[in-house]
């Protein structure tokens, strides 16, 4: 075996060396890369904090058990119980606000609200209300007359440090606006909702999608009083988090106006017979011991 | 004379309506132009004075033939050269500027504005049209006396007595011509002569904080323009800085080489002096300059600047918010919205102590001071229970219920029936007869105020609304009780 200069060729052990260096290597940088594409899919990039909503039976579905904060959220308006379109979007108005007020106590720094007027039956957000979620001392209101200055607005107040969350009222929202919102969201951290007065086609970039539609309120026999306010919340998406029984999770939910916060309405007491037992199976996994006993 | 007979006269002559307003226009655009030169430019009064008079009916020229610009250039002409030389070399370009524009002109300069003034209209020879300093009473001594800005019969007189010239005037006694004239002919005289100050009220207001930069070749580029406001900003942030003060609005004029000036300004919520914050601002507002066919000239001015206090300028009742506001982007980020979306898009929502809804939340620009700590809390725990959403104008809606005083069983709104099951009520909100109506009016004394019964209603599918009843029941011309009845909100 003639051994031939070695400055011209390699030793062969090196040689392999070098290859295996560089097959290790492919690889990892395309998983970097593929990885880097990946991005806004991938937890780890979406913030490891998660802001709880607060009511267990929700939050133990929820990805961290809260909502991330530095991604996208959507809140919209559903039909009310009947099927119809739901008059106005009150009560959703009330969840994003509910969800606002639980980002804001969690850091210090502005509330930044950017809304499109809607024309002649325009009905802005009423401050009295959103006290007892946040206080609107906290809040910017931005008004601005096209969608795309809404974006704009939201994907500013993203990149602020100074801002706690920022939410959009919008009737229109597209893939790639969204997008670029949750990317913007996921680079800083700060979370950002999507308040839409009405169900939209659905869009596959935010984290999660709550339906939020009005219900009766609880009722006291004998009385014709409006009781506290009851929602049908559905959880119509939820990236990242737990696989629930059904298909789209829905709670009734109750808004206590005294102590401002959420709690959810046990269902077996409305429930039909069939759909009853689902419900309680559903509510043991979720809730577990406690209604069980 | 009339047009007929100087067409009699002179049968090719051309003619061509008189358009006062767009002269008028023109001269503010040569004015403006002129802000290259310096900020302090005038428009001459008395030259759109005689013109109104009916000189221009004899006048050949544009604008009236009299119109006349007033610069005041004083500490402006080194940038053309040292003293006299640079002066001269100033009126030089202006002169061959404005005649490249196909402007017919005649400048001249000298220590008073009214020697000027003169002398642009009646210096016989091209070499008088500069009036070396402290040189004007020579200058003026062989000009006729309608230099000195008087009126048609004070001059008429002069030319009666055999006063002719301007020297004419010099020998004689002051007090003799004051008691004939007035005062008017002494105070030109003296004004031109710069014995009395003149004071000339500048077209634009004066920034006292203004750099320009010029370009040998114009530019056009977009990354150019950047380029040179950043240069130009930098330098005006030094201003700032040793004056101590920071800038509340900066206007930028790109002087075109087709002689149009195009401008645009910034405006921040507090003083600011921090450069690469105004420059993020100035990048939105840019792209809406044009080029045109080249600008030779930026001028970065401040017309209004705040004394800078640092970040220290939080009054110590405003509380913690207000320092997180400011220190943490909040402030620069609202001046970056409401630079594009409009300063009263951009609000903070204050609580107000009344009883009417509407008028309970009120909107404020972001640089006002915020709402104490709590206030808002305090007001929503005094109110009742309120809708999340308040429709800015109350919708009239169509109302069936069987008692009057009862809250209603249907109302209609946007063609549908809302079948109400349950309803809180009413809570009744009197007007604030106190507060003027919106018309400036003042409520009668000894009336009932109007009052608002609200319900809060919740209709079969759940939906909950805020509804007023406007007033109590009323007896209709058919007899029967009824009501104006109103969606105020949507409650969550």
């Amino acid at each position: 075996m003639s051994v031939i200069s070695p400055s011209a060729f390699a030793p062969a052990a090196s040689r392999t060396q070098a290859a295996n260096d560089a097959a290790a290597s492919a690889p990892t940088s395309l998983r970097e890369k593929i990885r880097r594409l990946e991005r806004a899919h991938s937890i780890q990039h979406a913030g490891k904090t998660a802001v709880p909503l607060g009511l267990p039976a929700i939050d133990a579905l929820l990805p961290e058990g809260g909502l991330l904060t530095g991604a996208l959220h959507e809140v919209e308006a559903g039909p009310s119980p009947s099927g119809r379109v739901a008059a106005h979007d009150g009560a959703a108005l009330g969840f994003a606000a509910h969800l606002m007020g639980r980002f804001a106590a969690r850091t210090p720094g502005t509330l930044l609200w950017c809304r499109r007027p809607s024309g002649v039956f325009d009905a802005p957000p009423y401050a009295p209300a959103l006290a007892a979620s946040f206080d609107p001392a906290r809040l910017l209101m931005v008004t601005a007359r096209r969608d795309e200055d809404v974006f704009w607005a939201m994907e500013e107040g993203l990149r602020c440090p100074g801002i706690a969350a920022v939410l959009g009222e919008t009737r229109a929202a597209d893939a790639t606006s969204g997008r670029r919102l949750s990317l913007a969201a996921e680079k800083s951290g700060v979370p950002a909702l999507l308040l839409r007065p009405q169900p939209a086609p659905p869009q596959s970039v935010c984290v999660t999608r709550w339906r939020i539609a009005s219900a009766p309120s609880r009722s006291t026999p004998g009385l014709h009083d409006v009781g506290a306010a009851r929602w049908r919340l559905d959880l119509r998406r939820n990236r990242f988090g737990a696989p629930s029984i059904a298909e789209i999770p829905s709670w009734l939910v109750e808004w206590n106006d005294e102590t401002h916060c959420l709690a959810v309405v046990p269902e077996t007491l409305h429930g039909s017979p069939g759909a009853l037992f689902e419900e309680r199976l559903f509510e043991e996994r979720m809730v577990g011991p406690r209604l069980a006993s | 004379m009339r047009l007929a007979d100087a067409r009699a006269l002179v049968p090719d002559l051309v003619t061509a309506p008189g358009e006062p307003q767009a002269d008028e226009r023109l001269i503010e655009t040569i004015a403006g132009w002129c802000d290259r030169y310096t900020p302090w430019v005038a428009i001459d009064p008395l030259g759109g004075a005689l013109a109104e008079e009916g000189v221009e009916a004899c006048s050949a020229g544009g604008f009236g033939g009299d119109a006349g610009l007033l610069l005041d250039v004083t500490g402006c002409a080194h940038l053309f050269g040292h003293d006299e030389a640079g002066e001269r070399a100033l009126l030089a370009d202006l002169v061959a500027r404005l005649t490249r524009h196909d402007f017919t002109c005649r400048a001249a300069m000298a220590d008073t504005a009214g020697a000027a003034w003169a002398l642009a209209r009646y210096a016989e020879r091209q070499a008088d049209l500069f009036c070396p300093r402290h040189g004007q009473r020579d200058a003026l001594a062989s000009l006729p006396v309608e230099g000195l800005r008087l009126d048609a019969p004070i001059l008429e007189t002069f030319v009666k007595l055999g006063l002719r010239r301007i020297g004419d005037l010099y020998p004689m006694p002051r007090a003799p011509l004051a008691r004939r004239f007035g005062d008017l002919p002494l105070t030109r005289l003296d004004q031109a002569l710069g014995a009395r100050d003149e004071v000339l009220e500048p077209r634009r207001a004066v920034p006292a904080f203004r750099t320009r930069l010029s370009f040998v070749e114009p530019i056009g580029r977009p990354e150019d323009i950047a380029a040179a406001t950043s240069r130009l900003l930098a330098a005006l942030c030094r201003q700032f800085e040793q004056a101590g003060v920071g800038a509340r609005r900066l206007e930028i004029a790109l002087y075109r080489v087709d002689g149009s000036v195009d401008r645009t300004a910034i405006g921040t919520s507090r003083p600011n002096r921090d450069n690469p914050k105004l420059m993020k601002l100035f990048e939105e507002k840019l792209g809406e300059l044009d080029p045109g066919f080249g600008v030779e000239l930026m001028i970065l001015a401040a017309p209004e600047v705040e004394a800078w206090s640092g970040t220290q300028d939080v009054l110590p009742e405003a509380g913690a918010l207000a320092l997180s506001l400011g220190s943490d982007g909040t402030i620069d980020l609202a001046d970056r919205l409401a630079l594009r979306l409009g300063a009263e898009n951009v609000v903070r929502l204050l609580p107000r102590d009344s009883h009417l809804p509407e008028r309970v939340q009120v909107a404020v620009a972001v640089s006002s001071k915020p709402a104490a700590n709590g206030a808002w809390r305090r007001l929503a725990g005094l109110k009742g229970a309120r809708p999340t959403r308040l429709l800015q104008r109350p919708e009239p809606v169509e109302v069936t219920a069987f008692v009057p005083d009862d809250p209603p069983s249907v109302f209609h709104w946007h063609r549908h029936a809302h079948r109400i099951v349950r309803a809180d009520g009413p809570e009744r909100i009197a007007d604030e007869w106190w507060r003027p109506r919106p018309d400036g009016s003042r409520p009668p004394a000894n009336t009932v105020p109007p009052v608002r019964d609200y319900y809060r209603v919740e209709d079969d599918d759940g939906g909950r609304f805020w509804l007023f009843r406007d007033g109590p029941y009323k007896l209709a011309a058919n007899g029967q009780p009824t009501a104006r009845w109103f969606l105020h909100g949507f409650c969550a």
